[in-house]
């Protein structure tokens, strides 16, 4: 599962499948599991990669919401343009965190992300001249592709399979790189990485801002796709979690990983919700539930993820097949 | 100036709270390690614990402490034998993770079993408003604030001089020296996680008929018991009584000048800038935060 067979077998299925279905639902489904796959993996860069685990990751994704939305909402602009101002932004952004949050390791480096997050909730929310406070804001449809105005289905999975392909790629770069082998031994033990002359730092930083920038561009295709921005749920520690989730389950630090996680988990959602929404509309909360029993469990039984215990099972096997 | 004791003695009742909510967090850290990201899923628990005993059996939420403080404890030991044991040794991320999907899980329990709706606590004394010195206040935060100080002061006894209290500092001191001298650690983690659980759950059974109860609750006070318990030096217990003054100071004062709208934005500044500046805390040893243990 490390190999990137599966990953390629995941994207090429996913970029013919527009070709045979026609199901709206289905399609969606399918748009929102590359979009939430390629925000996991994002997270991932930072938080599986270079071992800085965030559950602020939203403020990024939110960055690049509302960066689309204010850009086409105040002066018109493309979204293409949103996306890369909110990438940027988000970019410079993560550049500052990440050098004044470098000396905070474990659960501290968690508490200032949340922080951070919440403050741009609160931002969001409460300042009305600028953002249009917490009744957030609908992102206008303008028919086209330099608009992102599109109403096929079937166009979306293709934009968000390039994007996740792209996420895929930079973690792909990340495992087979000099500099990832380096970022990986910062991650395992920072001080002897440093007295190899790794240096750690620039590493831990460049690693938070690629992190900030492709989770901001996938903000940004989402608040196209969706339409409309709410910064209660843009900026929510909910939405950084179901970041870390996705990687957490598929495999913290494995480029298909989260991938994997983000399909499990956006298929269960949304399953459930078409099973128990209408009449059992209260029941909704139960994947939540189930997601925090899920997550409990694999971190006693699973912690190395999804992809880990699969590739454990089969060298397993081919270890007992290999004895006579 | 005619603010001044105002905001004196509202910075006071507000600190007192808060400290119940910190001293529980910083305990747990402080003996077992462990940041308890699902803290203010307990106080939203207790919040609702004071809710049902109110409006089913017409108990007040202040007498129902008797019951409701050892059935905090008791849920806090069962959480810690079930979720917190296996994992007590695991890695940080780990254990962070294992308190988040606690979190997750206790959270929407809650919403699935109990609906969104915000929910009150509307004692006989509610309205009843006592003036103190030109300040003004109802009964029920002055009693919140006299209940949380008294078991406050009551952890810190507990603390010092009892002999568990002992073996708890001892173990948080140095975790393989304890269990060298013949300390069942294991026994102590279970008693710290359900003395903490117990604090906030406390708190939260204070504060229901002061603040509205829903879901999310927990949220917004977890929040400011996490700056007051950083600012106060991680596992500091002293500190984080103090911490949890300052913060209830800032947010008093905050609202007064700037407005309430914004005064969240105040402390989570205050927060950040303490983890970039001092992260080890106001009094905590310096460097803490780079072990990260």
């Amino acid at each position: 599962m490390r190999g990137v067979a599966p990953a390629l077998v995941f994207f090429g299925a996913a970029g013919l499948a527009p070709l045979v279905v026609r199901d709206a639902f289905l399609l969606d489904s399918l748009v929102l599991i590359l979009i939430w796959g390629a925000s996991a993996a994002a997270w991932n860069v930072a938080g599986g990669y270079a071992g800085q685990i965030s559950l602020g990751h939203s403020a990024f994704f939110g960055l690049g919401a509302y960066a689309t939305a204010l850009l086409a909402t105040r002066w018109g602009l493309s979204p293409w343009l949103g996306l890369t101002v909110g990438a940027a932004v988000a970019m410079a952004i993560g550049l500052v965190i990440g050098y004044l949050s470098n000396r905070l390791r474990g659960p501290y480096f968690v508490l200032a992300t949340i922080a951070f997050s919440q403050v741009l909730l609160i931002a969001g929310s409460r300042w009305r001249g600028f953002t249009a406070g917490s009744e957030g804001i609908p992102v206008p449809f303008r028919p086209g592709f330099w608009t992102l105005g599109i109403a096929d289905k079937r166009i979306w999975v293709w934009i968000v399979l390039a994007l996740a392909v792209l996420v895929w790629l930079a973690q792909l770069y990340l495992d087979r790189s000099r500099r990832g082998y380096q970022l990986v031994a910062v991650r395992e033990d920072e001080d002897a990485a440093l007295s190899l002359g790794v240096p750690a730092r620039r590493l831990k930083v460049a690693a938070i801002c690629a992190s900030a920038a492709l989770t901001a561009v996938c903000g940004a295709l989402w608040a196209q796709y969706i339409g409309f921005v709410d910064p209660f749920y843009v900026f929510s520690v909910d939405l950084s979690i179901r970041f870390a989730l996705a990687a957490i389950i598929g495999g913290l630090g494995t480029a298909f990983g989260p991938f994997l996680g983000a399909a499990l988990i956006t298929t269960v959602e949304t399953s459930l919700r078409a099973h128990f929404g209408g009449i059992g509309a209260g029941l909704v909360g139960i994947y939540l539930v189930v997601y925090g029993c899920a997550l409990i469990v694999m971190m006693r039984f699973v912690p190395q993820g999804l992809v880990g215990w699969i590739d454990d099972r089969l060298r397993r096997r081919a270890v007992a097949r290999a004895e006579p | 100036m005619d603010a001044i004791p105002q905001l004196a003695f509202s910075t006071l009742l507000l600190g007192g709270v808060y400290a119940l909510i910190s001293v529980g967090l910083t305990l747990i850290f402080g003996v077992m390690r462990v940041v308890n990201f699902a803290h203010g899923e307990f106080l939203m628990l207790g919040m609702y614990l004071a809710f049902w005993a109110f409006s089913l059996l017409h108990f007040d939420p202040y007498l129902t402490l008797i019951v409701s403080l050892p059935l905090c404890f008791a849920v806090g030991w069962a959480s810690y034998r079930a979720v917190m044991q296996p994992v007590i040794h695991a890695s940080h991320n780990v254990q962070i993770f294992t308190t988040v999907g606690l979190s997750i899980a206790l959270q929407n329990l809650a919403l699935v079993a109990w609906t969104a709706d915000a929910r009150f606590v509307r004692t006989d004394y509610y309205a009843v408003v006592v003036r103190i010195a030109g300040a003004a206040f109802n009964v029920a935060q002055i009693v919140a604030f006299a209940v949380a100080v008294a078991l406050t002061a009551a952890l810190f006894a507990f603390m010092r001089w009892s002999y568990t209290g002992k073996v708890m500092r001892a173990t948080a001191q140095d975790r393989q020296a304890a269990a060298l001298v013949g300390i069942d650690t294991d026994r102590v983690y279970a008693v710290t996680w359900a003395v903490g659980i117990a604090c906030v759950g406390a708190a939260g059974v204070l504060l229901a008929p002061v603040y509205p109860v829903y879901p999310t609750a927990g949220l917004q006070f977890v929040l400011i018991a996490y700056v007051a318990v950083v600012l106060g030096g991680l596992g500091d217990m002293a500190g984080a009584l103090i911490a949890a003054l300052v913060v209830a100071a800032v947010e008093v004062v905050g609202s007064y000048v700037i407005g309430t709208a914004w005064k969240e934005v105040l402390y989570l500044l205050l927060f950040i800038a303490v983890l970039i500046v001092r992260p080890a805390g106001l009094f905590g040893q310096r460097g803490a935060e780079a072990l990260g243990t």
